[in-house]
């Protein structure tokens, strides 16, 4: 019985040997990975702000002109840019992002374009309607197919197919935390807290208003989906990194306790033999 | 000369941030010069040199897309693509243009798309070059 115990325990602290192997070799490529991703971040965070906010101080302090893309419609339908990941065993990651879309899709009639493959599988199993699925390898994006997003987008709002643009992405606050956010990108928002102050400031335009949002507009959606996926692919290799991390500490201490169990265990197998063969010597 | 706040910005990083006293971009209206003092402005860029004068001296740069707009005083360059002139890797870019320029002398056997594509390199290519002059 006791020898029974010691073989199983012993192939028991072999596999959880392995997987922390796995864990601890998942968590060194996902902090070399996050070196280069933070960096990256830290690049187009600038572009980034900068365009944020002049596209929301030129749509504040310009509203003699008539675009679509600053008209608010009757909202028929919404779309959401989600960009997840494109692999699982990064603790929370996905799942959080997720929760924090659909808190903020509740009760709208909703279309989604996917970037990653967690998110196209999460979407196409709820059955919701997906612009494309062209995007499904977040790590593959790059500045040029953000282009291609953003003349899909803003195509398709022109068109009537959706009235609202929001961006899911998830935050990279620091190595530790990353918060998903919902951003709304279309139609522009001015910023209501400005217009108290009630000074509304004159701007000029070449060639004009019209010709210029229509030029920037594209622009600006693909500069903040590329900042999303900057932001999202460096919060996956964190995420990753720390449930790894965590994975490879819960491993060490199963081993710890599998060994200690199969000392006594073997302890106990020895004992009872000596006391066996005593016990026969007596006889 | 009087100088104004300049910030440089393409999704690859903050290029420039500080002080600067003149401007030059290709807008898709046409050629724009910034100075100080200038009043709100906003304008979407075309392809072309961009020519900044920094404490007396012009840098050049080859500047695509993107859009220039100034608030307050500040100017910011929000591009798509920004190159330094002495940056620029002269050589491919003369071999894009020629691989460009190659593709579209057939261009009967492309579809449109492909042309487009070839199209937009050229341009490229020759903004780039014409930077570096």
């Amino acid at each position: 019985m006791a020898g029974a115990s010691m073989k199983d325990i012993k192939l028991r602290i072999k596999s959880v040997e392995s997987t922390m192997q796995i864990t601890k070799a998942m968590e060194l490529v996902a902090s070399s990975k996050l070196r280069g991703a933070k960096l990256r971040v830290e690049r187009s965070r600038p572009y980034f702000e900068v365009l944020y906010q002049t596209l929301a101080d030129i749509a504040y302090s310009t509203q003699d002109f008539d675009s679509p893309y600053i008209r608010r419609r009757e909202v028929k339908r919404t779309c959401y840019v989600v960009i997840a990941g494109d692999r699982g065993l990064a603790g929370g990651y996905n799942a959080n992002l997720f929760k924090a879309a659909a808190a903020h899709m509740q009760g709208k009639n909703v279309c989604v374009l996917p970037l990653g493959k967690k998110a196209v599988e999460y979407y196409e199993r709820r059955g919701i309607e997906l612009l494309s699925k062209d995007f499904a390898e977040v790590a593959e994006v790059d500045v040029g197919s953000c282009f291609e997003i953003a003349k899909l987008l803003s195509q398709a709002f022109l068109k009537g197919e959706f009235d609202e643009l929001y961006l899911v992405y998830t935050n990279f606050v620091s190595m530790l935390t990353q918060t998903p956010t919902v951003l709304g990108m279309l139609p522009l928002e001015y910023n209501a807290e400005a217009e108290k102050t009630g000074k509304r400031k004159l701007r000029l335009y070449e060639p004009g208003p019209e010709a210029v949002f229509d030029a920037i507009v594209p622009e600006y959606l693909a500069g903040m989906v590329w900042g999303g996926v900057s932001e999202s692919v460096a919060s996956e290799l964190g995420a990753r990194r720390t449930a790894m991390d965590a994975a490879s500490k819960n491993a060490g201490e199963m081993i710890d306790d599998l060994s200690l169990r199969y000392n006594r265990a073997r302890q106990g197998a020895i004992t009872q033999e000596i006391t066996e063969i005593v016990a026969g010597a007596e006889q | 000369m009087t100088s104004f706040r300049l910030k440089i910005v393409t999704p690859d990083g903050l290029f420039f941030d500080g002080q600067a006293e003149k401007v030059r971009v290709r807008t898709i209206d046409g050629d724009v010069c910034i100075l100080a003092r200038h009043l709100d402005y906003a304008t979407a860029l075309g392809m072309g040199k961009a020519s900044i004068t920094i404490d007396g001296k012009v840098r050049h740069a080859a500047c695509i897309g993107g859009m220039l707009s100034v608030t307050g005083g500040e100017v910011n360059l929000v591009a798509t693509t920004f190159e330094w002139a002495d940056e620029i890797d002269t050589q491919r870019a003369q071999r894009s243009k020629e691989e460009a320029e190659m593709k579209l002398s057939k261009q009967n056997r492309l579809d449109k798309q492909q042309i487009m594509l070839a199209q937009a390199r050229l341009k490229r290519a020759l903004v780039r070059l014409n930077a570096t002059e």
